[in-house]
């Protein structure tokens, strides 16, 4: 059991990191929906940097600067060049997929996976005031420095959204856009922001995978977490603290994907179809939610 | 009137020229930065995609899924119903077009094709269909219900071929094979070229007629163009959604029918390189017309195709087409601009002007 929760706040955090990188630009009225290619490339760079610098943090970096840089992108298409949100976030998916396949068999001659024997990996946090403490002790301890950050930036983002006057100004740009012009803010700065501000976090979850659960690339390693991260974002209505237990309970399901599995023989399916059809499940209830109140108020 | 049209079929082609010229020479530097040759590079794609009889009929057979996924996502985005969910629609069109097969093999072949086709079809279509009604009836956004729908479709499929229908002693996860007699027969074997592909212009002409001659098309771009005003004109737009949803799905759904019945010959768990999301791509720089996605698709096929031979003959990782076609969408989406849903969402779907 213990191993369950202890897998399960593993496969959080890099749930969490993208999320909250979502929260924040669906906050200021853009749906990422590139969030996976955005997390695969900071994946990618993090293997990358982190091979040639022979240092696990330069690596993060250069994830954290890569999604910065993708996004930006994203910015740049859609905020300067007027493509459409959706289309143009597919598309980036599309590239870094792409590209990630391209310059693994140009610089490495391999195809599917990178995993040089010298890469250096986040390693695990030690924290000496909760060692000895029995079942919490073995879920808690013997994380990446990045699972506990995350925690840390879901609190801290939701704070900044809901208590800083930046904060106030990104959500009213994502909520009426017309009043938020009206009243001097930037609207499209504030939303390039947004956008270079969830790749930074979707690219700080791609290493997450390829340097703190494992030590490795290898292509399309995201596997659609980047959906996942949407889909708890709309479970969660892009609130911080529903879409952290959103993110949990997805991470539940892939814990128990990669545990039971073999045990006892729960199809793998199950549990990766599972955050879609509750996502559906939760937009469709909050839709007819919506009418019912429209109806008798 | 004659001359303002053929002006704008100039700056159509014009249109499209600059985009696809503008690919090519990105691609062109990234091949250069690689440290291999632009032009014999290109020699090659060229070769291996129109370069001999052979090489032209497997760039139409890689086309045929992507005529019909493009059409099916210009069915949706010309009533404003953004459909990016017929990925989703494709692989349970061929799951269930499998099934059909491998169920009843010693059905006459007369019947069993038509059968098959027709379950791929309306499996892709009640696919479509339930986010279609989520957004007829409740409002629920498409966008992100249609793209969850394309995970669950990948997962409960992959499911179907791993458990319940799984073949016992097949490491990999397939079905069964389905009958010859039920295969779409082959135009110029040895290419892969299957009738499938006729079928796929014919849909391609229908979805013409319908967008320029019928009441569903003219609906369909009421729709699509001012919903408040197609409501004030009579036109009742969950029915309109439905319909479009069930029809794009239908397409999405022979796409995934022919290229078991007409390639594969059984379904396969994850066979999709990503038609649905082509679809997108060529539906959009077809301006979600039925000729331009026809144009686009063919162009796409043969840029598929041509891949092959820059790998083969020039050294460049076929993932270079990936990033081209990438460079091409967001080009083509950064065109124009049109309201949909009275929210100023820029989408470039509809012509300007």
């Amino acid at each position: 059991m213990s191993a369950i929760l202890f897998a399960m706040l593993r496969m959080t955090a890099p749930l969490i990191l993208a999320a909250t990188g979502g929260i924040i630009s669906q906050q200021a009225g853009m749906i990422n929906v590139a969030l996976e290619g955005l997390m695969l490339i900071g994946a990618f760079a993090g293997v990358l940097i982190a091979y040639y610098a022979q240092s696990a943090w330069v690596g993060a970096l250069a994830a954290v600067a890569t999604g910065a840089l993708f996004a930006g992108l994203l910015a740049l298409a859609v905020l300067g060049l007027r493509a459409n949100l959706i289309v143009a976030g597919l598309a980036l998916n599309l590239l870094v997929l792409g590209l990630t396949r391209y310059l693994l068999q140009i610089l490495f001659a391999t195809r599917g996976a990178f995993a040089p024997e010298r890469l250096p990996g986040l390693g695990t946090l030690e924290i000496p005031a909760l060692q000895g403490f029995p079942i919490l002790g073995d879920i808690i301890l013997g994380h990446s420095p990045l699972v506990y950050f995350s925690w840390i930036l879901a609190l801290l983002s939701a704070f900044f959204l809901n208590h800083t006057p930046e904060g106030l100004r990104l959500r009213a740009v994502g909520e009426n856009e017309e009043a938020a012009r009206s009243l001097g803010v930037p609207v499209n700065r504030v939303r390039a922001l947004a956008l270079v501000a969830s790749g930074c976090l979707a690219g700080l979850a791609g290493v997450q995978l390829s340097l703190g659960n494992l030590q490795l690339f290898f292509e399309n390693m995201t596997n659609g977490r980047g959906f996942i991260a949407l889909a708890a974002i709309y479970f969660g209505q892009a609130r911080p603290a529903l879409t952290l237990l959103a993110c949990l309970l997805f991470g539940l399901f892939e814990a128990i994907q990669i545990r039971l599995q073999t045990r006892v023989g729960i199809p793998p399916q199950w549990p990766q179809m599972l955050p879609f059809i509750l996502v559906i499940l939760v937009l469709a209830g909050v839709s007819m939610h919506r009418r019912a109140r429209r109806m008798f108020f | 009137m004659i001359r303002a049209m053929a002006f704008r079929n100039l700056q159509e082609v014009a249109r499209f020229v600059i985009t696809l010229g503008v690919a090519l020479i990105l691609g062109a530097i990234i091949i250069q930065l690689s440290g291999r040759e632009a032009s014999a590079a290109y020699r090659a794609l060229f070769e291996s995609a129109l370069g001999s009889r052979l090489a032209l009929a497997d760039s139409l057979a890689v086309s045929t899924p992507l005529i019909l996924t493009g059409l099916a996502t210009a069915v949706a985005f010309r009533t404003g119903v953004f459909n990016v969910g017929v990925e989703g629609s494709l692989y349970m069109g061929a799951f269930a077009a499998a099934w059909v097969g491998f169920t009843w093999p010693n059905t006459p072949s007369g019947l069993l094709i038509p059968a098959a086709i027709l379950a791929g079809g309306l499996a892709g279509s009640l696919w479509g269909l339930i986010p279609g009604t989520l957004k007829a009836w409740l409002d629920v956004d498409e966008i992100v219900t249609t793209i969850m729908m394309n995970y669950i479709a990948v997962s409960f499929t992959s499911y179907l071929v791993n458990y319940p229908f799984a073949v016992p002693g097949l490491a990999n996860a397939m079905s069964p094979m389905v009958p010859s007699s039920i295969h779409l027969p082959r135009l110029l074997p040895p290419s892969q070229l299957h009738a499938g592909f006729i079928l796929a212009l014919l849909c391609a002409l229908g979805v013409g007629v319908l967008f320029s001659r019928t009441t569903w098309g003219f609906e369909f771009n009421l729709q699509g163009s001012n919903p408040i005003f197609a409501r004030w004109a009579g036109v009742r737009s969950p029915r309109v959604i439905l319909t479009a949803m069930g029809l794009s799905g239908f397409l999405g759904g022979l796409a995934g029918a022919f290229q078991i019945l007409g390639v594969h010959y059984r379904f396969i768990a994850n066979f999709s390189p990503g038609y649905g999301y082509d679809g997108i791509a060529i539906a959009l720089l077809g301006r979600t017309t039925a000729f331009g996605t026809l144009v686009g698709a063919l162009l796409f096929g043969a840029l598929r195709n041509g891949a092959s031979g820059l790998e083969l003959f020039a050294g460049i990782p076929l993932e270079l087409v990936r990033i081209l076609e990438a460079v091409i969408i967001l080009m083509v989406t950064a065109e124009a601009t049109i309201r949909l849903k009275g929210k100023k969402i820029p989408i470039s779907v509809e012509r300007e002007g």
